[in-house]
C-alpha cells in the first residue's frame, strides 16, 4: 500500500494543496485556517490515491478518504472553534466528480451514448458516495459529542 | 438582562442569521446561532424556522409578550470567512452569558457589545480583486496539474482562469441567475481550451477544461445539502441538492452546447 508513496504521490499531493489553498482564498478564509483547509485537500487526494492503490476499487475509496478527511475537519473545527462545515467543503473539493462529468458530456457528444451513459452513471456514484461518507462521519460526531456529554 | 428591549433581541438576532445565511452557512447553524443570541441575552423561550430563502423568528417574553419577525433573503454568497467569525461570536456570547457558571465568574457579554462586533463582521473587508483573480488561476493550473496536463497546460489553464474570475466576477453584479451564471463559466471554459488547442496546438485540452470546471464544481451546496439534511432540517437539504443538481446541469450543458458548436464549426 505504501509503495505509492513515490516521487509522484508527493506531486500530487503538493498540487493539491496548492490548488485547495487557491480555492480556500476564493472562498474567503483567512488567517491559519487556510493552512488547514490546504492540508485537508492535500490529504483528501493523497489519502484517495492510497486506498486507490491498496483496494483498486474507485468507490471504496472515494468513501474512506472523504471519511478520513471528515473526521481531520470535526477535529480542526473543534480546534477553531468555527463550523466544520467550513473545513470539509475545501476539502472535499479534490473529490468531486467534476472530470466524469466532462467526459461523459464529450462521449454523449461525439454520439458514444453507452459510454456517456457509463460515465455519466460513475459520476453520480461519486457524488453519492462522497455524500454518504459525509453523512456518516457527521451522524457519528453528533452520537460521540452526546455521548461525552452524557459521562 | 430582561430589561432589554424584546424588539431589539429579536432584530439582532435575525440579523445574525441573515449574515451567516447570506454568507452561505448551513440553517441548523444558524438556527443555532439565533437560538443563542436570544437565550444569551435572557428570552430563553424562543423559536426559529429557517429555510434557505428565509428565516422566520418568534421570541416569547417572560410577561407573555411575543414579537415574531420574517426576513427574506435575496441573494447567497460564498464568504467562508464571516462565518467563522460569527460562529466564535456565538460561541463567545454562549460562554460569558452562560447558565450553569456563578454569575460572578463570568462577564456577560453587553448587548452594545455584541452589536458592535456584528457591525464590525458585516463590513469585514474581502481580499482584494487581484488577489482574488490570481487565486481564481491557481485553482484551475493546479487541478490541471493534478489531473495528469503538462505545464504548457498549466499556463493556459492559469490564464483562463484569471480570465473567468474577472468575467464572473462581472457577471455576478447583472445578478445572473446560478445557472446561467455557470453555464456561461462552463461555455468559456471550454471555449478557451479550444482556442488555445487550436492556436497554440499540442495541447490536451480535456485536462484544461477539468481543471477549469473545479472553479465551477458546487462543493459548498454539495457538503450543506446533505449535512442540513441528517441534522433533520429536510426542507433546507431538499433546496440545497436541487441547487447543487442545477449547477451540475448547468456546467454540462454550458460545456455541452460549446463542444458540439465547437465541432459544428471548426
Amino acid at each position: 500500500m505504501l509503495e505509492v508513496m513515490d516521487k509522484l504521490w508527493w506531486m500530487q499531493v503538493s498540487y493539491g494543496f496548492i490548488a485547495i489553498l487557491g480555492f480556500s482564498i476564493r472562498s474567503n478564509i483567512k488567517g491559519w485556517k487556510l493552512l488547514f483547509t490546504s492540508i485537508g485537500g492535500a490529504l483528501s487526494w493523497g489519502l484517495y490515491l492510497l486506498f486507490l492503490a491498496w483496494s483498486s476499487s474507485l468507490l471504496l475509496s472515494v468513501f474512506l478518504a472523504t471519511l478520513a478527511v471528515c473526521l481531520y475537519s470535526e477535529f480542526m473545527g473543534r480546534a477553531f472553534k468555527v463550523p466544520v462545515a467550513v473545513f470539509v467543503i475545501c476539502s472535499i473539493i479534490p473529490l468531486v466528480p467534476g472530470s466524469g462529468l466532462y467526459y461523459s458530456m464529450i462521449a454523449y457528444i461525439d454520439g458514444r451514448t453507452l459510454e456517456a451513459m457509463r460515465k455519466m452513471g460513475e459520476t453520480m456514484m461519486i457524488a453519492g458516495t462522497i455524500s454518504v461518507a459525509i453523512a456518516v462521519m457527521s451522524s457519528v460526531a453528533n452520537i460521540f459529542r452526546k455521548m461525552l456529554r452524557m459521562f | 438582562m430582561q430589561d432589554l428591549n424584546i424588539n431589539k433581541v429579536a432584530e439582532l438576532a435575525i440579523e445574525t442569521g441573515q449574515v451567516v445565511l447570506e454568507s452561505g452557512g448551513e440553517t441548523h447553524r444558524v438556527e443555532e446561532m439565533m437560538h443563542n443570541v436570544c437565550s444569551g441575552f435572557g428570552f430563553t423561550s424562543n423559536e426559529s424556522y429557517v429555510t434557505l430563502t428565509g428565516i422566520f423568528l418568534s421570541i416569547k417574553a417572560s410577561d407573555g409578550q411575543i414579537v415574531t419577525l420574517i426576513k427574506r433573503i435575496g441573494s447567497r454568497a460564498v464568504d467562508l470567512d464571516k462565518i467563522s467569525a460569527v460562529s466564535r461570536l456565538s460561541h463567545d456570547l454562549m460562554n460569558r452569558n452562560c447558565k450553569g457558571k456563578p454569575k460572578t465568574v463570568c462577564v456577560p457579554m453587553s448587548f452594545e457589545e455584541y452589536s458592535n462586533r456584528l457591525q464590525t463582521i458585516k463590513t469585514r473587508k474581502q481580499y482584494p480583486g487581484w488577489v482574488k483573480y490570481v487565486c481564481g488561476g491557481i485553482t484551475p493550473g493546479f487541478f490541471c496539474l493534478l489531473f495528469g496536463g503538462s505545464w504548457r497546460e498549466f499556463a493556459v489553464a492559469f490564464i483562463m482562469g484569471i480570465i473567468i474570475t474577472i468575467i464572473l466576477r462581472n457577471l455576478t453584479k447583472l445578478q445572473l441567475n446560478a445557472f446561467l451564471l455557470n453555464a456561461v463559466g462552463a461555455g468559456l471554459v471550454v471555449w478557451i481550451a479550444k482556442m488555445s488547442g487550436m492556436y497554440i496546438g499540442q495541447m490536451n485540452t480535456d485536462k484544461i477544461i477539468i481543471g477549469g470546471i473545479f472553479l465551477l464544481v458546487p462543493g459548498l451546496s454539495m457538503t450543506n445539502a446533505i449535512r442540513d439534511t441528517m441534522a433533520g432540517d429536510l426542507v433546507a437539504g431538499t433546496a440545497r441538492t436541487v441547487e447543487a443538481l442545477f449547477i451540475s446541469v448547468a456546467i454540462a450543458t454550458g460545456a455541452g452546447a460549446m463542444l458540439k458548436l465547437w465541432k459544428l464549426l471548426v
